[in-house]
């Protein structure tokens, strides 16, 4: 019982950072009807430079700012230089291509400068092994800290996009950038905050899986970026709510069949589940059915 | 005040305005009438910045803004209410009506702004908290037009605002933009296919056939010289 | 300048005589070379080999994969383990291996078609990883992280065909043949309308739908195709070292191809040959480029799409084309461009009663109408009155919410476009659907697709039957061209030629269809005036031929001239019906179109 509870708690632990993942990925979906290919190592180089600075000695809380800083410029420059001129050429996935070079970059430079090893990442919240006791079970007090964060942050991302005037002029934009640009809205600059966005969140999802597991290596965003896209689909692609869902399903499922099958298992169901979703009901839980019109 | 000067616009390998020169009436209402295909919302998608220009300019109140971004333009007091009936569908009825105000040239406070709406349309009143896409095709355009004027804009672009809607209905919302033409002095540039009623309600016209102005004219003159008669066979 | 640059080269790296003198050369030059420099020579052929298959579906067919290594893996393992542990011989697992990879293409792109490019992107990227996950737990059977050694290799010399051991230098000649055979099938394949209809879903999915090619089906085909060549190379590869480790199939490897296959320039066998040339001997000869391959790969998949989309290929050759030059010369002359259709009691095109609605709108309200062969209708209407809602009724892109459409006599009213299409009733569309790369010759040719009767496999292997079959459409071809008036622009890529021809392309297009019955959308929009002769001719042609047509128009001038009768729509209701004199004096016509001044009612 203690072993699935646990594992139950690892998996909506993990499973909310999922869903924060997706809903990055949603953000640029929302406004391009693209996405960062190369968002993991996004996630990746904001754990490790995090991790590095706080190793030099500077303060918590400045080093994730710092990271967070560096995203946002690493953004912009995407956005700017290898995803708006895709969108101009022919063809649909041009900036799937460019986008996941420039993941590609970045694992190589993490790769030289922090080299191949996976790097300790400090105990930020709380440490590995401390925990609380309920109703005689022990609790990771991290998992716990790491859920509740990542939750607060849904939450935080769904009251600005419906409560602020410029969440809403996001949703103008991705319901019809036409008519969002006539009435004044800044198309251009909409679609840049989305980028950004969708890194402060990647890198943030970054950070805190980076907490639960203890390490971070140049290839470790690869895999978190297919389970967040694995949620976004399974909520269906573009809702919040869904993401959220999906991501503690994913998350659940991964750590249920790693710890009770094998670890191999683990990854080989992520891809069942995606492949299932994507041919039985394409659309996700919440998701709409995207029409073609002639 | 509103001036083209032979603009070209094309989408592609495809002319959809070839060299067009009109100037809108400062404080009046201007038709551009012809039949489908003819260029007249190529033409409003230029004017606004939605449309590439290849060729011309476009000034508004002597400012070339030719290359200027259309949420620019909007700042600058250009408003499009667009063909096609759009309107932000899952938003409700007070909500695209706060972000057009929020994000155009604002002239009013909210509170304001917003009762001026209700009063010309009660029933958007009635319907404020509804989703847009719910409401009838009248009751939509009603919105578009409010949305398209919340700002008080100086310059307005109509793309044939009476498309499926009953006649009562053309009625009201040509009723409204004719005041505001009046009692705001607002440029009013209208695109319309059915030339009848925006010649009736324009000081002047031009007629667009294939990219080209074919005529042009105070609207009277157009329709008393039997232009309308004529206009079917550049229809018909 | 460089035209004549491109055309020199290109006509060189393809002469026969060249080609040949080529192999023969890497042969026999072979037992010459270094064990070293034969075995890399190896390796380029399996690079080659990679490259090629994902060429074939990323570049011709359109499909991203970024986890190519993993069908790579699947054949290597697959022939690895079935001769390590099985004992399976080498005629047999390498061929097993081909088949397993083309098995595991097909099972992954079962979402293809159903959902958006990028959804599948991402699939194929988890598959990837994937794959190297499970080949490093599943250690029982792979090996696991060690990986699996002891596979019987040249290497080793433990590699026996028939008896025979095989050292380098015979192996890397069996490569270069089999690398030789795949590249002849896989060019025989593009050149044919197989290789078209790929393409063809690569520039547009929709006008494929209506060419009667089948998009999911495409797809799937694309990807076990491409999957199949790379697990052909991944169980060549196995028996090369003798030793397969997980870290050979990983995310780089994956990487390694897509940046090849870019940088060759998408949709160019010969430019996948010279890149594969240069990635093969870079990382061999700069230590340094080891080093930063991941940064240097990066950077290339990052701009080269954007600065340099079509790869050295689009440098230094000229475009890849879809149509053999040898059927180009046997091109049976054709007499007629359109063959008379026969006409039975049942024939006519009756739509009766149809309603559509979307939401809340309804765009066609109780529309009745008739075609009838050898007569041309003209459906008209002011914006939004239904016409086009209508049209997309009749060709099988909406279904109605009520009425029916029977064509000759059969029900079709909810049968999918490509189904309408393939029973003859065609339509255009009001902007055109064609592949702006494509020639007007394989443009036209692309129309006669459904009515091709030769196999996959005798296109494949290049045999007379394909080969007659592609003689007798390009006749055709060059008749409706001819007949089109735009016989001098035939080899030119539709992209470059002004936007009429486009349209005098479509609509000829069709006619290869041999259709029963033809709706033309909007066909005179932004047409010249001698582009609208030549389009009146055409449909005259075509109502000549006994043909159904239904002409969508504005343009009243042109109509005028043409049509027989005429529809008049106004907010989905049909408010005339008759000749266009009649149509002209009616007053409802005219307040459709130009309203009234009154619009107050007592």
């Amino acid at each position: 019982m203690e072993e699935f509870l646990t594992l139950l708690l690892a998996g909506v632990s993990v499973g909310a950072v999922y869903g924060l993942i997706a809903i990055g990925l949603n953000l640029t979906f929302w406004t391009t009807k693209t996405m960062n290919f190369g968002q993991g190592s996004v996630m990746m180089l904001c754990a490790m430079l995090t991790a590095t600075m706080i190793a030099q000695g500077w303060p918590q809380v400045l080093s994730i700012l710092a990271a967070l800083a560096v995203i946002v410029v690493l953004m912009v420059f995407t956005e700017t230089y290898t995803v708006r001129p895709a969108l101009k050429i022919e063809g649909s996935m041009g900036w799937a291509v460019s986008t996941l070079g420039v993941g590609i970059v970045l694992q190589g430079f993490a790769s030289l400068w922090f080299g191949s090893q996976a790097l300790a990442f400090p105990d930020i919240i709380f440490s590995a092994i401390d925990d609380v006791v309920v109703f005689g079970v022990h609790m990771s007090l991290q998992y716990l800290a790491v859920l509740v964060l990542a939750l607060v942050l849904v939450v935080a991302f769904e009251l600005l996009v419906r409560g602020t005037v410029w969440g809403r002029a996001m949703r103008a934009v991705s319901m019809d950038a036409d008519l969002a640009s006539v009435i004044g809205i800044p198309v251009r600059i909409i679609v840049l905050g989305s980028y950004i966005g969708s890194g402060v969140l990647a890198g943030i999802s970054g950070i805190l899986v980076a907490q639960i597991g203890g390490t971070v290596d140049p290839a470790f965003g690869f895999e978190l970026v297919i389970f967040g896209f694995v949620a976004a689909v399974l909520g269906g692609m573009g809702s919040t709510t869904g993401a959220l869902a999906g991501g503690l399903v994913a998350g659940v499922l991964q750590q249920m069949v790693g710890g009770y099958i094998s670890s191999a298992a683990q990854h080989g169901m992520a891809f069942a589940l995606l492949i299932l979703i994507l041919v039985v009901r394409p659309q996700g839980l919440f998701g709409q059915r995207e029409v073609v019109k002639v | 005040m509103l001036e083209i000067r032979d603009l070209v616009v094309s989408y592609g390998a495809i002319e959809a305005v070839r060299g067009v020169t009109l100037t809108a009436v400062p404080g009046a209402i201007t038709a551009i009438v012809g039949a489908n295909g003819a260029g007249k919302s190529s033409l409003l998608r230029a004017i606004s910045g939605l449309a590439p220009i290849r060729g011309g300019s476009v000034m508004l109140d002597g400012k070339d803004i030719t290359t200027v971004s259309a949420s620019r333009r909007a700042e600058m007091g250009l408003s499009h209410a667009m063909e096609g009936r759009r309107i932000f569908r899952q938003l409700t009825v007070e909500e695209n009506l706060q972000l057009a105000w929020q994000f155009g040239r604002r002239r009013n406070a909210w509170a304001s702004a917003l009762d001026r709406v209700f009063q010309t349309f009660p029933i958007l009143k009635e319907k404020r908290r509804t989703p847009a896409g719910l409401m009838s095709g009248g009751q939509q355009q009603m919105l578009i037009v409010s949305v398209a004027t919340i700002c008080n804009p100086a310059t307005l672009l109509l793309d044939e605002p009476s498309l499926g809607l009953a006649p009562i209905i053309v009625q009201e919302i040509y009723a409204f933009f004719t005041e505001r033409c009046r009692e705001d002095g607002t440029t009013v540039l209208l695109a319309e296919q059915m030339a009848a009623l925006a010649l009736k309600v324009s000081a002047h016209g031009y007629v667009l056939r294939q990219g080209r102005v074919v005529r042009e004219g105070p609207s009277k003159e157009l329709v008393d010289t039997g232009l309308v008669a004529a206009l079917s066979s550049a229809y018909l | 300048m460089i035209i004549a640059f491109r055309t020199v080269l290109t006509r060189l790296i393809t002469h026969p005589v060249f080609i040949l003198a080529a192999i023969a050369a890497l042969f026999f030059g072979s037992a010459f070379l270094s064990g070293g420099t034969v075995a890399i020579l190896g390796f380029l052929m399996l690079n080659i080999l990679l490259a090629q298959s994902m060429n074939l579906l990323t570049g011709i067919a359109g499909q991203i994969s970024l986890g190519h290594a993993g069908f790579y893996g699947m054949g290597a393992y697959a022939s690895g383990i079935l001769m390590k542990t099985v004992g399976l011989p080498f005629v047999v697992t390498v061929p097993a291996a081909a088949l397993i990879g083309a098995l595991t293409g097909y099972l992954l792109s079962f979402p293809a078609g159903r959902v958006r490019e990028f959804y599948l992107a991402m699939m194929t990227l988890a598959f990837g990883l994937i794959f190297r996950e499970v080949v490093r737990e599943w250690d029982d059977l792979t090996g696991g992280a060690v990986g699996l050694s002891g596979v019987p290799s040249t290497t080793l010399r433990t590699l026996h065909v028939f008896g025979y051991t095989l050292d380098g230098l015979d192996y890397f000649r069996v490569i270069l043949i089999v690398t030789v055979i795949v590249m002849w099938l896989v060019h025989n394949f593009i050149q044919s309308r197989y290789g078209r209809a790929f393409y063809a879903i690569h520039a547009s999915e929709v006008a494929a739908g209506c060419l009667g090619i089948p998009r999911a089906g495409t797809k799937q085909l694309a990807y076990t195709l491409a999957a199949g060549m790379a697990g052909l190379a991944g169980g060549l590869y196995a028996h090369m070292i003798g030793y397969l480790g997980p870290e050979s199939f990983d995310l780089a490897r994956s990487i390694a191809v897509l940046v090849t296959t870019v940088v060759g320039g998408l949709g160019s066998m010969a430019g996948q040959i010279m890149s594969a040339v240069v990635f093969t001997f870079l990382p061999e000869k700069l230590q340094v480029f080891a080093e930063y391959q991941f940064i240097v790969y990066g950077l290339i998949l990052a701009f080269t799409l954007i600065l340099l989309p079509r790869g050295l290929a689009g440098l230094l050759l000229l475009p890849p084309r879809f149509i053999k030059p040898s059927s180009l010369r046997h091109a049976v002359a054709a007499e007629v461009a359109i063959r008379p259709v026969e006409t039975d009691k049942d024939a006519a095109l009756v739509v009766q009663g149809v309603t559509m609605r979307f939401g809340g709108l309804t765009a066609v309200d109780d529309v009745s109408l008739e075609l009838h062969p050898g007569r041309i209708t003209a459906l008209i209407g002011p914006n939004g009155s239904g016409k086009s809602t209508l049209v997309n009724v009749i060709s099988g892109i909406y279904t109605p919410a009520a009425g029916s459409v029977r064509f000759f006599g059969e029900t079709i009213t909810g049968l999918p476009d490509h189904r309408i299409a393939a029973s003859g009733l065609l339509r255009t569309f009001q902007d055109p659907r064609l592949v702006p790369r494509f020639t007007v010759r394989e443009n036209l040719l692309l129309g006669a697709h459904r009515r091709y009767k030769s196999s996959a496999l005798a296109a494949t292997l290049g045999l007379p039957s394909a080969a007659r079959e592609e003689a007798q459409f390009l006749g055709t071809v060059e008749a409706v061209t001819r007949m089109a008036g735009i016989s001098d622009v035939l080899d030119q890529p539709l992209e470059s030629l002004p936007y009429g021809y486009r349209r005098l392309v479509e609509v000829g297009r069709a006619l290869l269809a041999e259709p029963r019955a033809i709706l033309l959308d909007e066909p005179a929009a932004g047409l010249s005036e001698a582009e609208m002769t030549l389009l009146a001719r055409m449909i005259r042609a075509m109502k000549e031929a006994g043909l159904m047509v239904l002409l969508i128009e504005h343009h009243m001038d042109f109509v005028a001239e043409l049509v027989d009768d005429v529809v008049v729509l106004d907010s989905g209701r049909v408010i005339y019906h008759g000749d266009i004199g009649g149509m002209r004096q009616s007053p409802e016509v005219i307040a459709a179109y130009l309203g009234t001044a009154e619009t107050e009612h007592a």
